[in-house]
């Protein structure tokens, strides 16, 4: 099986999403703040429904949010 | 920390400061097999089940109070997730309780003592349960 990280662009989105807060984006996802912030520091992965729901929020497509890269890629 | 996190401290909490002492009474002074019912051993155990059922109701209301939105909404998908995952691990608490208390200890224990070994193993696993809950929230956060 092919190892992999995924990260993301979240932090960077909800700034110039007028410094949206953890909360507000829960709230708009249907997940709590901590969610928000365990799925920002790439400590939870969202489901597929979820994700879409975060790139919908930010009106961006779903590989501008999430990035997933193999593990002992240069 | 999570509404959902604090509320498996407390239940932790509950059942270490009610059920810890009633196995520690109850495994120092052991209970005769014979004696069923025995009205000290059942009086020691509502004691602990109703100061337990006490410690949640008032700590249930404490925490509600602290976060009404997240207490009133459901549980999101990671709160679903955390949730299937300690209470899979929880499972086989209660198998091999089963076995220990329904298979083998008829055959060489009777009454209070069997009875104890079913709280115990129930008490065990909702201790797994809770746990999970705890370290899966705190590796999240």
């Amino acid at each position: 099986m092919i190892e992999g990280t995924i990260s993301n662009r979240m932090r960077m989105l909800r700034f110039h999403k007028g410094e949206m807060s953890q909360a507000e984006l829960g709230e708009l996802i249907g997940v709590t703040r901590q969610t928000i912030a365990a799925i920002e520091s790439g400590k939870y992965s969202p489901s597929l429904e979820a994700a879409f729901r975060i790139a919908h929020v930010f009106g961006v497509d779903l590989d501008e949010v999430f990035q997933w890269g193999v593990k002992g890629a240069s | 920390m999570a509404y959902r996190e604090k509320a498996g401290w407390l239940s932790l909490f509950a059942m270490v400061v009610t059920f810890g002492p009633y196995f520690t009474i109850t495994g120092l002074h052991s209970v005769p097999s014979e004696a069923l019912p025995n009205l000290r051993q059942l009086g020691l155990f509502a004691v602990a089940a109703v100061v337990q059922a006490m410690i949640l109701g008032a700590g249930h209301l404490y925490l509600r109070r602290g976060a009404v939105q997240e207490a009133r909404m459901g549980l999101d998908e990671r709160d679903g997730a955390i949730k299937r995952e300690s209470i899979s691990w929880a499972y086989y608490v209660p198998i091999a309780g089963t076995i220990v208390v329904g298979c083998v200890m008829p055959f060489n224990s009777s009454g209070w003592s069997i009875v104890n070994a079913a709280l115990f193993m129930m008490i065990a696993a909702e201790m797994v349960h809770y746990g999970v809950v705890v370290f899966s929230y705190r590796g999240q956060a």
